[in-house]
């Protein structure tokens, strides 16, 4: 029991992480109807960039709430640049040409940026002091003690937070209001004067912010990266959002959960080889089975 | 002269949207049904149904063939061009646009070519058998070709045919599968009234040289009017009248479906 | 051009030069390294200044361009300079390179090294064929080929060491056992739109890679395989010293013994087995079946209507590419002698699909193409390994910038009613 809980508690926390990847890839497809492949890689991109702050601040000696804030900020904003960059130059150009069109250049999009980052970084992993340590114990009488990190607080908590923020942008906002018109119907989005351009770019400077911050919340659950991350992390947070219903937000934020207690039970219980086998089992199960996700529309095939 | 489909009881719901409701209507073996409603009656919804790209939620839909009638209900995809031998085109043309004119009429002759080809094994050995069977396959696309006009561009690219030419390669496409039941899509839809004429003239020779029977929806009355042996109305998925064409014309309820009515 | 266009593509030039401050800033010029216990930064601001500068030189140059309303001119003149050869001159080129390629061997300066590459080059040209089946005819985009490469890898590896059958008993064996695997995994999931069977099979392709890595007691684990029986010149070994009684390949043809004989038979199997899989693509594409895989390229729900089962026909596609996967990966384990699950990444994947996109999909000619470019002249920059898979990636986003259907995108039909007048 004592260790179930223990599994719980490590499979919500990298479900958060894995949710807020999640997200950058359900409201790309939902805005422009493609998979954005390289999206794991900004994310790892977001961990390198708040990895380097990291060691900057570490070095002034500010503290620790001032330093988190600051990475935060600093590693959204940069994170952000790459994935604005990053539609411009590789899918903009390709709207309205052939279906896999957009899927190709962004493999290759992928492949540039890890390789990128592998030369620019090198090729060993990157270790890190832990920086917040500690936690609350539970069940301290029976065999097995419950932790419950500081850390895991932390992250659980600032994903609650940023959802909220998010879901306020997306429902009250003027922008939001764009982004849903875009996905509905693109071209009477831009004949009713909304600049479709800028909502899409806006679409990607969201998704990039909020992948940077789980790259963050990466660095610091871990400890470790390399510029290879962004590869398992992006296919598991891809199966969320498909779990979760593509195109449907609150989806995404249930479907990395339920990735994260999957391959954390998963790894707890069965084997922790195969973890990574047993998020892409669900992948092939949960497309043939039921395409449309938990919270996902059906999409009748017009004919 | 005999059914060749009755349609009866047929209710298609999405949700909670009643896209046909409770239809049922016959139409003959060498005759021209059309099908024709306001936009959003249900006209598409109802092929989408025949040909098994929609599962109606009730009803059933039975083609009569010589060995007896089957219920297109159990058909679905391809089985239902393949198995129960009905054919049909798309509002928006649906060609193989980088492929050649002739290949589109032989992807439509596939099943048989299949076959001939020993499933490819006969075809990789360059067997007689299958080259015979390969030219008369092109033999029969040359023939319609012929009657549309076209055979000088067979070897050219579907796509880079005009418009009308499309629409009427994609009609001679369905005819390749040697269809019990023709379903037209608004065939005459963007054409001119030359080329409008010409696809009368296509239909007519389909309906009386080979016996096909067909299934039409339209919103150019010229063609309906022109053509049809029989006319089906639709308004908001029900059938609000069934006759020849100029029972339709003067018939009041289709003339309010159309017009709207005073109140 | 006037004076405010200059002014404007100047504002344009420096905004480009501060996003590229933003890119570059801190992933390049502050570059973490291990020192002792921790990491610390090593600064490299001449680098990032360079890199911006050149962001801002090319973005205003591209801006003069484009205000002079030139295009890409040598871009596009050039692609199509070379679409215009393959076009005329596609039996000639193609004659000629299938001789260059059979006198390869014994020209003056071929060597051990050009060897070698040549034979990694086929290998490539055989699976980019072998893909083109998938993705090029049929339009399914397989991310996880390298699945096929695999299993027909280590099939051919343990049938061989387990029963110590011959070369040619083997090959076909794991051609059919990556063939079934082409099925078991078709089968569900063909009917998935194309971008999420992109996914499915890039997992799938992972998860054969971890299960190689994990199940030690057939694979061997992360070790691999090892001692994977040479192939031999029908029974003649290529062995220095033959076991007693036994003749090998220099004896019996009364030869000075050399490496080079077995390098030059590998050779020449991975030029055959690749012809045979472009003779084949070539034939069935012309047949009922490889038009309806083009035809489900086009539109599948036409093909529907008109009675093609589009999941048998796809699945045809997927278990011949398949087949053909499984067929170099036999070569290459023969090849190597030894295998593991290292060969077998996703990058591999990616690097196949990068020779049939680029090539222009659906084209022979243009995998060919892709593969001398793409493995040859970079193979010549082998040390810089990570700028070459820069260069890879960035090809695939400008190819599908610029020229979506690849480099050679002609299609010729399938068959005449007129008779072939090119």
């Amino acid at each position: 029991m004592e260790y179930f809980i223990q599994q719980l508690v490590n499979g919500i926390t990298l479900g958060s992480i894995y949710g807020l990847i999640a997200i950058g890839y359900t409201m790309v497809y939902g805005i422009i109807g493609m998979i954005n492949f390289a999206h794991g890689d900004i994310f790892m991109i977001g961990a390198f960039v708040a990895l380097i702050s990291f060691i900057i601040f570490g070095l002034t000696g500010v503290a620790l709430p001032v330093i988190l804030l600051l990475v935060l900020l600093i590693a959204m904003l940069f994170t952000a640049c790459y994935g604005w960059t990053v539609e411009k130059l590789a899918y903009k150009p390709l709207r309205g040409s052939f279906r896999l069109a957009p899927l190709i250049s962004a493999l290759g999009m992928s492949i540039v940026l890890q390789n990128y980052v592998q030369v620019a970084q090198g090729a060993r992993v990157k270790p890190m002091q832990p920086l917040i340590s500690g936690g609350l114990e539970f069940f301290k009488n029976s065999e097995f003690v419950v932790t419950v990190s500081y850390l895991q607080i932390f992250i659980v908590v600032l994903t609650v937070i940023l959802m909220g923020i998010f879901t306020y942008l997306i429902t009250k906002t003027d922008l939001g209001r764009a982004q849903r018109a875009c996905e509905q119907d693109r071209t009477m989005t831009a004949l009713l004067g909304i600049n479709v351009d800028r909502t899409i770019s806006i679409t990607f400077i969201i998704g990039s912010s909020l992948a940077s911050v789980a790259g963050m919340m990466f660095v610091l659950y871990y400890g470790v990266i390399d510029f290879y991350i962004g590869f398992l992390a992006g296919i598991k947070a891809f199966t969320a959002a498909v779990l979760g219903g593509i195109g449907s937000l609150p989806g995404a934020m249930l479907g990395g959960l339920l990735i994260g207690l999957i391959e954390t039970f998963w790894g707890g219980y069965v084997s922790l080889e195969y973890k990574d086998v047993a998020a892409f089992s669900v992948l092939i199960v949960v497309l043939i089975f039921f395409p449309t996700g938990f919270l996902g529309k059906p999409d009748i095939e017009k004919v | 002269m005999s059914n060749l489909l009755s349609v009866e009881n047929l209710t298609m719901q999405f949700g909670g949207l009643t896209a046909i409701d409770n239809l049922s209507f016959d139409a003959k073996n060498n005759e021209i049904t059309s099908i024709i409603g306001p936009n959003g009656a249900g006209k598409t919804t109802v092929f989408n149904c025949l040909t098994g790209f929609y599962k109606p939620t009730n009803g059933q839909m039975f083609l009569h063939k010589d060995e007896g009638k089957i219920s297109l209900r159990k058909y679905t995809d391809f089985k239902i061009a393949h198995v129960a031998k009905v054919a049909r085109t798309f509002q928006n043309i649906r060609l193989f646009p980088a492929m050649s004119v002739l290949e589109n009429l032989l992807v439509a002759q596939h099943n048989e070519l299949m076959v001939a080809s020993g499933y490819s094994l006969f075809g990789l050995l360059n067997l007689k058998s299958y080259r015979d069977k390969e030219q008369l396959a092109v033999d029969k696309a040359r023939y319609w070709l012929d009657i549309i006009g076209l055979t000088n561009r067979a070897d050219d690219n579907a796509g880079d045919l005009p418009y009308g030419d499309q629409r009427k390669l994609e009609i001679v496409r369905a005819m390749c599968i040697e269809p019990k039941l023709l379903c037209l899509d608004e065939p005459a839809a963007g054409l001119n009234p030359k080329e409008s004429a010409e696809l009368n003239k296509l239909l007519k020779f389909i309906k009386t040289e080979k016996k096909t029977g067909i299934l039409l929806i339209e919103h150019d009355m010229s063609v309906v009017m022109g053509i049809s042996d029989h006319v089906v109305v639709l308004n908001y998925g029900k059938k609000i009248f069934e006759g020849t064409a100029d029972q339709t014309k003067n018939s009041k309820e289709v003339i309010e479906a159309y017009l709207g009515v005073d109140e | 051009m006037e004076k405010k266009d200059i002014i404007q593509s100047v504002k344009d030039s420096l905004f480009t030069g501060i996003i590229a401050l933003a890119l570059f800033g801190p992933i390049v010029g502050l570059r973490t390294a291990s020192k002792g216990e921790g990491l610390f930064i090593t600064p490299q601001w001449g680098l990032v200044f360079i890199l911006v500068g050149l962001c801002i030189l090319g973005r205003f140059l591209i801006n003069l361009n484009s205000a002079r309303k030139t295009e890409f001119t040598f871009f596009s003149k050039f692609t199509s300079k070379l679409s215009s050869i393959t076009e005329e001159k596609a039996k000639h080129l193609a004659i000629t390179a299938i001789l260059f390629a059979v006198v390869f061997p014994f020209l003056p300066f071929t060597d051990r090294y050009f060897m070698d590459v040549a034979i990694m080059i086929l290998t490539y040209i055989m699976l980019g064929w072998g893909l083109n089946i998938v993705v090029g005819l049929a339009g399914l985009l397989d991310l996880g080929y390298v699945a096929f490469y695999a299993v027909g890898a280590y099939s051919y590896a343990l049938i061989a060491t387990t029963f110590g059958w011959s070369f040619w008993i083997c090959l076909p064996l794991a051609g059919i056992f990556a063939a079934f695997f082409g099925i078991l995994l078709g089968f569900p999931v063909l009917r998935l739109r194309g971008d999420y069977l992109a996914i499915v099979t890039l997992g799938f392709g992972e998860i054969i890679r971890i299960v190689l890595i994990n199940w030690y007691e057939v694979t061997n684990g992360p070790d691999g395989i090892t001692g994977i029986p040479r192939p031999s010149f029908f029974g003649l070994p290529f062995k220095r010293s033959p076991d007693e009684g036994e003749a090998s390949f220099h004896t019996f043809f009364n030869l000075e013994y050399s490496t080079m004989h077995r390098i030059i038979f590998l050779y020449y199997l991975i030029l055959v087995l690749a012809l045979i899989t472009n003779y084949f693509t070539l034939k069935i594409r012309k047949l009922p079946v490889g038009r309806a895989w083009e035809a489900l390229r086009e539109d599948e729900i036409a093909c529907k209507s008109l009675g093609v089962n589009p999941t048998n026909t796809k699945l045809t596609a997927f278990a011949i590419g398949a087949m053909f996967g499984g067929f170099a990966g036999s070569f290459f384990a023969t090849r190597q002698a030894f295998i593991s699950p290292e060969s077998f990444t996703f990058i591999e994947s990616a690097i196949i699909v990068a020779i049939v996109v680029l090539g222009g999909m659906g084209s022979q000619t243009g995998v060919v193409l892709a593969s001398i470019f793409l493995i040859g002249i970079t193979e010549m920059f082998r040390d810089l390994e990570q700028f070459r898979m820069i260069a890879f990636g960035g090809a695939m986003v400008l190819i599908m910038v610029f020229k979506p259907k690849g480099i050679l995108a002609n299609r010729k039909p399938t068959i005449f009613m007129h008779g072939d007048k090119k």
